[in-house]
């Protein structure tokens, strides 16, 4: 970026200008600086086109980038490392059956069974994307095709701004607004697997929306053209040629929030009641892998605290899962 | 991390922007005072060590109270150091007894076998948990037998105990608050709440849940009842502080001060600031429990009103 006016210095003169043509042809991925590193090490004469100082700087800033890179990575090894050093002794110590498959989590009465927690997780999780899907899908298909430029402009940052929405701001509408309305239906205190479905719905809206939208603009225009040239209305276009051409990008605009979802605590925690048990219906309380972290760890100790690690470790290996799957499916979609 | 790149090209760019000077002048000037605080800090607590200390620890329920009037009380006595830490109540008395601390706090009595290491007891404050549900819910009083039944999930509905056919809304607190332990001390005799009910962490959200649930009931420390829930009496005595401190409230404990034998002076200076008329009123009554100098105040109603 700093490089900008020796790039142009280089564009005057003339033999530099040979290793342009060929990024320009090139795959988008490689990164510009290399061009200037290539410039700067063909022979002799080509040397003195880049000064010294911008040698230096480029060497330097490339070894930054490589450093904030190496932090992301290593950000990610530390906490997975940390959290599965806590956490693996829960697995000898209780063993993987009562830990993973144990109906009942009553830590103090040295009860450590996650079963209905692992439940209640991707309970919450896979009700809040039948709700939330067809919304966040319908919304991009609007902010993409049908919309006017006018109204996209109003509805989109809209869209952008609940993702910017801090949870604990849902998890008290839900507490104190949702709740006693779902109370009513449901009966009971409306905690439960309704309102916290109506919540994340609302939550991962943004998540799915903006990377439809994202599928549906990347298809070629042509596509569309077709479509239209053959007779086929607004409306045929959409769900016969535009939504299967962008499946693969909208299945990973689902996982991504299914990811939402099931890592999302705050929110959560303040409507599904936190009891540790299996529902009794949908109105009634129950408890996720998150919640159950956060409302344990500033007591627990001991084995209940390898307990909590333990349960971090599942959530890890899901959203692993996740992320591998999004890799997996965008693989598949290229290979086509 | 994001710094250094620009303060390297600011290097060799220098004399063209003046400005990158500036910043790092700022930044200097900026850092000065910090250096001087920090060296101001260490001299401080380094003339601190020399003077008395007082290591106050125990119960978790009483942090709130020995640790807020800690800071004052050290405000006011430049010199004095006041360590306060949480441990729980047998921690805190083991401590206190065996010499490793000045103060035990606990929120409950002796038992049998610590009445002979020689401890003094000071009470400081009353803590009394109210049963509360919606104000439109007619029921008004219940039995500590029926408080417990229905905590335990063995009373399901309100018709049970003479309310309308409607099921009971549990809701519990989490296991880390100081107010589900002396409730389950003092009404379940520490058997196990209903797995089911809800669970909600903090006392706020215990009170905004049972406002707004006409089915609900929970319980909170008596001062953070106001005029939106309803108190129910318990076995037939109305919480209130006078109930409280006559000893008729069932739902009740005393919050103690152990030293052993005579405090030292500093520690009888801290008791005494902690018992003052000052500390009372404020903090004791934040925390959300009835001051001991209650005991004299006759006439007065229950805590405070306009809990936070």
């Amino acid at each position: 970026m700093t490089a900008c006016p020796d790039d142009e210095r280089h564009g005057e003169r003339g033999p530099l200008l040979a290793p342009q043509p060929g990024f320009e042809g090139a795959v988008a991925d490689v990164p510009p600086v290399e061009v200037v590193r290539e410039s700067v090490q063909t022979p002799e004469g080509d040397l003195r086109l880049v000064s010294p100082s911008t040698v230096v700087r480029e060497w330097l800033l490339e070894r930054l980038f490589l450093l904030c890179a190496c932090a992301a990575v290593a950000g990610v090894l530390l906490i997975f490392l940390f959290v599965g050093v806590r956490g693996w002794p829960v697995f000898a110590e209780v063993g993987v059956a009562k830990f993973l498959g144990g109906r009942v989590w009553l830590p103090t009465s040295e009860a450590f069974g996650i079963l209905p927690l692992i439940f209640g997780s991707f309970a919450v999780m896979a009700g809040a994307l039948v709700l939330g899907t067809p919304l966040a899908v319908g919304t991009a298909v609007f902010l993409s095709e049908i919309a006017s430029p006018r109204v996209r402009a109003w509805i989109r940052p809209a869209v952008e701004l609940l993702a910017g929405i801090p949870s604990v701001i849902y998890g008290f509408f839900g507490l104190l607004i949702l709740r006693p309305i779902v109370a009513q239906v449901s009966g009971g205190l409306g905690f439960g697997l309704l309102t916290g479905w109506m919540i994340l719905a609302v939550m991962i809206v943004p998540t799915i929306a903006t990377l439809t939208e994202d599928a549906l603009r990347s298809l070629p225009n042509g596509i569309r053209e077709a479509s239209y040239a053959m007779g086929a209305t607004p409306w045929q276009t959409i769900y016969k040629v535009l939504l299967p051409a962008a499946k693969i990008g909208i299945i990973d605009a689902i996982i991504l929030g299914m990811g939402r979802a099931i890592g999302e605590t705050m929110a959560v925690l303040m409507v599904v009641g936190n009891a540790p048990v299996f529902p009794s219906g949908v109105g009634r309380p129950f408890s996720t892998l998150t919640t159950q972290i956060v409302m344990d760890m500033p007591y627990a100790t001991g084995e209940h605290r390898t307990a909590l690690f333990g349960m971090a470790i599942i959530l890890f290996i899901v959203s692993m899962t996740l992320v591998a799957s999004v890799r997996i499916v965008s693989r598949l979609g290229a290979q086509r | 991390m994001r710094t250094f790149a620009p303060a390297k090209a600011g290097q060799k760019r220098a004399p063209r922007q003046p400005r990158r000077r500036y910043s790092r002048l700022l930044t200097t000037l900026a850092l000065l005072p910090a250096l001087m605080l920090a060296a101001a800090v260490s001299g401080c607590s380094a003339s601190g060590e020399a003077k008395t200390r007082l290591i106050v620890t125990g119960s978790t329920t009483i942090l709130p109270i020995a640790e807020i009037s800690s800071e004052s009380f050290q405000k006011a006595n430049p010199g004095a150091r006041v360590l306060v830490s949480g441990v729980g109540s047998s921690a805190g008395i083991e401590s206190v007894s065996s010499g490793s601390a000045d103060i035990g706090t606990s929120s409950r009595d002796l038992k049998p076998e610590e009445k002979s290491l020689g401890l003094v007891d000071t009470p400081i404050a009353y803590d009394a948990i109210a049963v509360i549900v919606n104000p439109s819910n007619p029921v008004r009083a219940l039995t500590k037998v029926q408080v417990k039944a229905i905590f335990q999930g063995r009373i399901k509905n309100w018709r049970e105990v003479g309310g309308p056919d409607m099921p009971i809304g549990l809701v519990n607190r989490d296991e880390a608050s100081g107010t589900r332990e002396a409730f389950s001390k003092i009404v379940l005799d520490k058997e196990p709440f209903d797995p089911a009910a809800a669970v909600l962490p903090g006392t706020g959200q215990v009170r905004a849940v049972v406002e707004s649930s006409p089915s609900a009931i929970g319980y909170i420390s008596l001062g953070f009842v106001t005029p939106q829930v309803k108190a129910l009496t318990v076995d037939g005595v109305r919480p209130s502080v006078a109930t409280v401190v006559d000893g008729s409230y069932p739902v009740r404990r005393l919050l103690h001060f152990f030293t052993k034998g005579v405090p030292e002076p500093l520690a009888k200076r801290y008791i005494d600031y902690v018992l003052s008329a000052d500390v009372q009123s404020t903090i004791v009554r934040d925390a959300g429990f009835i001051p001991i100098t209650a005991r004299t105040e006759s006439g007065e109603q229950s805590g405070r009103k306009d809990a936070k």
